[in-house]
C-alpha cells in the first residue's frame, strides 16, 4: 500500500485498512478508539465553544509546518482567542486518489505532535477518497470544541483600549509564498504556525483582556479593520512599533506585499483595556510564542475606521483589500 | 527630533506663503513611498505633491497589448511578458484574460530560458517599460538570444513625456522629482534640460521616505532662492553620467520614434523601436502587426491621472466600478499605478 486509492474511500475493507492501519496508529484518543458513529464527550463546564474550518493550503508542505499542523492550530486557536480552553477535535480528510501513503503518514504524525502538545484529543474523523485531479493531494476540515473560561465579544472594546500583537507579523504568508516556489527568490521562510493556547489562556483570568482574534487571511489589518467597522471606533496604529522580521520585511518588500495583510498561523491580536496592558504583555512574553509581542496602537474616538501613523509622522487609512494577495495560504 | 521631523520641519519653513507650489514625481516608486508613508498628511497646505507618469503599464498602448492577445492565441507562439501587464484591460479583454498561450516572467532572462526549453514554438517577450526595462532587454540581445525569441517592444522614454508636461500650463509644474531607477541609467545630466531650458528645479531622489523629503527641500531651496538646478540627493546610486555601459547597448540596439502613450496620444521621439538591422528579431515586423485604434473606457480618467491633471479620487469609477480586483482602466492594476496606490492608502 504505497498510494491512495478510491477503494480507501469507500467505507468497506480498505478503508477500515487505511483506519485501522494507519489513523489509529497516530491518532489513539479513547473517545476514537471504538470508531462508532460518534464520540461521548465529557465536559466540566456547560458552556461550550465550537468552530470549524477546512484547510487547502498550497504546498501542503512548507517550512515551519505542512496541513496537518496547520488544521490543528487554526482549530485551537479559534477556540483559544475566543476565551475558551480547547478540549476535542474533529478531523476529517478529503484526499486525492494516488496521494502517497508516506505523505499522509507525515501528516498525521504532525497532527499527533500538534494536538498532543495543544492539549486536545482527536475524537472522531471521516476520510474521502476522490478521483486524480478533482483535489489538490490533501483537504482537511477540522471543528473544534472547548469550555468557556471567559467570554470575549467585540462589545467589550472601548475607547483607550491598547491593541496588541503577540509577535512578529506575515511569517506564514511569506513562508507559503516562497515555498511555492513562483518567485525566483533562493531563500526559506518559516512559518509562525504554532497552537496558541498555552501562551493565551494564562491571560484569560486578567481584568481587562477585552477581545482577541488569530489574524490569519487578510493579516492584522483586515483584522483591525472589521473591529473598527462593527465597533464604529477608530483605531490608531503606529508603524514604528509593529514588529516584523527581517528576512519578511525583506521579502515582502521585494514582493510588494505589506505584512499587515499577511496571513499568520501563530499570533493573535489582543485588546485589553489600558491599564492591563502592561500586565499582558508581560506575561506573553514570558512566553517563547510571545517574546515580540508589542503594543501597536490604541482605540480612539476622534476618528472613525483605522488609520497608520507612518514612521516619518504622517497618516494614511488601513482598509480592507479586495483582492486575495495569496489565495490558498491555510 | 528625529531626521525626517526635521525636514518637515525645513519643508514647512522653506514653502513660499503666497501661493501654491506643484512637485511632481514621475516614478510609480515615488509615489508608492508618498502615499504608504502618508507623506501628503504632513506637507503645507498649498504645497501639493503630484503623481505623474510613473506607472509603465499605465501607458502601454491598448493597441500593443490588444496585439499580444492576438499572438498568445496563434498555436505556433508563446507571449511571455511582466506580471501586472498581464492584468491591464483593454476593448477586448486582458491577456490573462483573453490570450491563449502567455507566461509571467520577472526578468528578461527568463524569456531565453523558455525559448531554449521549446525549440518549436516562437517565444514573443512583449518587453514594455522605461529605461529601466530597456536596458535589461538590451542586455539579452547583447548576450545572444535563441533564434525562436522575438521582441515587441513597446519601450518609452521618460525625458519625452516630461518635457510635455513642463510645456502644459493647465499643470504648471513648479519642481521635479526625478525617478531613481531611472536615473541610475539615464544619469543625472539627463535631466539638465529641465533645469536649463525650463527653469524648473528638478532632483534625482531614492525610494526612502526621508530621502525624498530630502528631494523636496532641495526642490523648496531653488524656488526661494529663485534659482533652478538639477541635483542629486541618491548620489550613492546615480552618477551624472549614469550607467554609460547600458546606454551603449540600449542605443545600439534601440532607437526613438513616435509613439502613441495610452490616453495621451503619440508624442515625438518618446518611445524606443528596435532597429532596422534587427528587424529579424522585430515581433512588429516579423509578425506584420497592425496598429489598432485606442478605444476609450468610458468614464476612466487614466489620462489625466497620469498626466498630474486630476487625483485618482476624482474619477467616478475609483472604488466603485474600477478596483485593483477587477480594473477597469490601466491606473488600477500595478502597484506603480496612482489608482492602484490611492486605493490602498486613501
Amino acid at each position: 500500500m504505497k498510494k491512495i486509492e478510491i477503494g480507501h474511500g469507500s467505507g468497506g475493507r480498505l478503508t477500515r485498512d487505511l483506519i485501522e492501519k494507519l489513523f489509529l496508529k497516530y491518532l489513539d484518543s479513547n473517545e476514537l478508539k471504538p470508531l462508532e458513529d460518534a464520540a461521548y464527550l465529557r465536559f466540566e463546564n456547560p458552556n461550550i465553544a465550537i468552530t470549524t474550518d477546512s484547510y487547502v493550503v498550497r504546498p501542503l508542505f512548507f517550512p515551519g509546518g505542512d496541513i496537518g499542523k496547520l488544521a490543528v492550530c487554526g482549530a485551537v486557536n479559534d477556540i483559544a482567542v475566543s476565551g475558551a480552553i480547547p478540549k476535542y477535535l474533529s478531523l476529517s480528510f478529503i484526499i486525492e486518489e494516488g496521494f502517497l501513503i508516506k505523505h499522509l503518514e507525515d501528516v498525521l504524525k504532525s497532527i499527533k505532535m500538534t494536538s498532543e502538545a495543544a492539549g486536545v484529543k482527536i475524537v472522531t474523523g471521516d476520510t474521502k477518497v476522490v478521483e486524480r485531479n478533482k483535489c489538490d493531494g490533501l483537504y482537511i476540515n477540522t471543528t473544534a470544541v472547548g469550555e468557556i473560561v471567559t467570554p470575549l465579544v467585540i462589545e467589550n472594546i472601548s475607547d483607550g483600549d491598547a491593541v496588541i500583537v503577540t509577535g512578529t507579523l506575515g511569517d506564514h504568508g511569506t513562508a507559503v509564498a516562497i515555498a511555492r516556489n513562483e518567485f525566483d527568490i533562493d531563500a526559506s521562510v518559516e512559518s509562525d504556525c504554532a497552537a496558541l493556547s498555552g501562551l493565551l489562556t494564562p491571560l484569560f483570568d486578567i481584568d481587562g483582556l477585552k477581545w482577541m482574534r488569530d489574524p490569519t487571511r487578510g493579516g492584522v489589518a483586515t483584522v483591525l479593520v472589521e473591529v473598527a467597522e462593527k465597533t464604529s471606533l477608530g483605531i490608531e496604529i503606529y508603524e514604528d512599533k509593529i514588529p516584523v522580521r527581517d528576512d519578511v520585511r525583506f521579502i515582502s518588500d521585494m514582493l510588494g506585499y505589506d505584512p499587515l495583510y499577511l496571513a499568520n498561523e501563530g499570533k493573535a491580536v489582543v485588546i485589553t483595556s489600558h491599564e492591563a496592558a502592561d500586565e499582558i504583555l508581560n506575561k506573553l512574553r514570558l512566553h517563547s510564542l510571545g517574546k515580540n509581542a508589542a503594543l501597536i496602537g490604541r482605540i480612539t474616538t476622534k476618528h472613525k475606521g483605522v488609520r497608520l501613523r507612518t514612521k516619518i509622522g504622517g497618516e494614511r487609512v488601513l482598509d480592507m483589500l479586495e483582492d486575495d494577495m495569496l489565495p490558498r495560504i491555510c | 527630533m528625529n531626521k525626517s521631523e526635521n525636514l518637515i520641519k525645513h519643508i514647512h519653513s522653506l514653502v513660499p506663503k503666497d501661493r501654491k507650489v506643484k512637485i511632481m514625481n514621475v516614478c510609480g516608486s515615488h509615489e508608492h513611498t508618498i502615499a504608504f508613508s502618508g507623506m501628503r498628511s504632513l506637507m503645507p497646505q498649498n504645497l501639493e505633491l503630484i503623481p505623474g507618469p510613473g506607472c509603465p503599464v499605465c501607458v502601454c498602448p491598448e493597441s500593443d497589448i490588444i496585439n499580444a492577445i492576438k499572438l498568445s492565441k496563434r498555436d505556433d507562439v508563446i507571449l511571455v511578458t511582466y506580471g501586472d501587464m498581464l492584468r491591464v484591460p483593454t476593448q477586448q479583454g486582458s491577456i490573462r484574460a483573453e490570450g491563449k498561450n502567455f507566461r509571467m516572467i520577472t526578468s528578461p532572462f527568463e524569456a531565453i530560458a523558455i525559448a531554449k526549453n521549446h525549440s518549436d514554438k516562437k517565444i514573443i517577450f512583449f518587453s514594455i517599460g522605461f529605461e529601466t526595462t530597456t536596458a535589461p532587454t538590451a542586455a539579452i540581445l547583447e548576450m545572444g538570444i535563441p533564434d525562436n525569441l522575438y521582441i515587441l517592444s513597446s519601450h518609452r522614454l521618460t525625458p519625452a513625456i516630461m518635457e510635455i508636461l513642463v510645456k502644459d500650463a493647465d499643470i504648471g509644474i513648479d519642481g521635479f522629482i526625478a525617478p531613481g531607477h531611472v536615473s541610475a541609467i539615464v544619469g543625472s545630466n539627463a535631466w539638465n534640460v529641465f533645469s536649463e531650458k525650463y527653469g524648473i528645479p528638478t532632483v534625482v531622489a531614492g525610494f526612502e521616505a526621508e530621502n525624498l523629503l530630502l528631494g523636496i527641500v532641495d526642490i523648496l531651496r531653488q524656488i526661494k532662492e529663485g534659482i533652478a538646478e538639477t541635483t542629486n540627493v541618491y548620489s550613492n546610486v546615480v552618477r551624472p553620467e549614469g550607467n554609460t555601459q547600458a546606454q551603449r547597448i540600449m542605443h545600439k540596439y534601440f532607437e526613438v520614434s513616435n509613439v502613441n502613450w495610452r490616453g495621451i496620444g503619440y508624442i515625438p521621439d518618446s518611445g524606443l523601436e528596435l532597429k532596422s538591422e534587427y528587424s529579424a528579431r522585430d515581433a512588429r515586423k516579423v509578425f506584420e502587426l497592425k496598429e489598432v485604434k485606442e478605444e476609450k473606457i468610458p468614464g476612466c480618467i487614466c489620462g489625466e491621472v497620469i498626466l498630474g491633471k486630476a487625483y485618482p479620487s476624482k474619477c467616478k469609477l475609483f472604488k466603485k466600478a474600477c478596483t485593483p480586483q477587477s480594473p477597469t482602466g490601466p491606473c488600477m492594476v500595478s502597484q506603480e499605478g496612482s489608482c492602484n496606490i490611492w486605493y490602498k492608502t486613501n
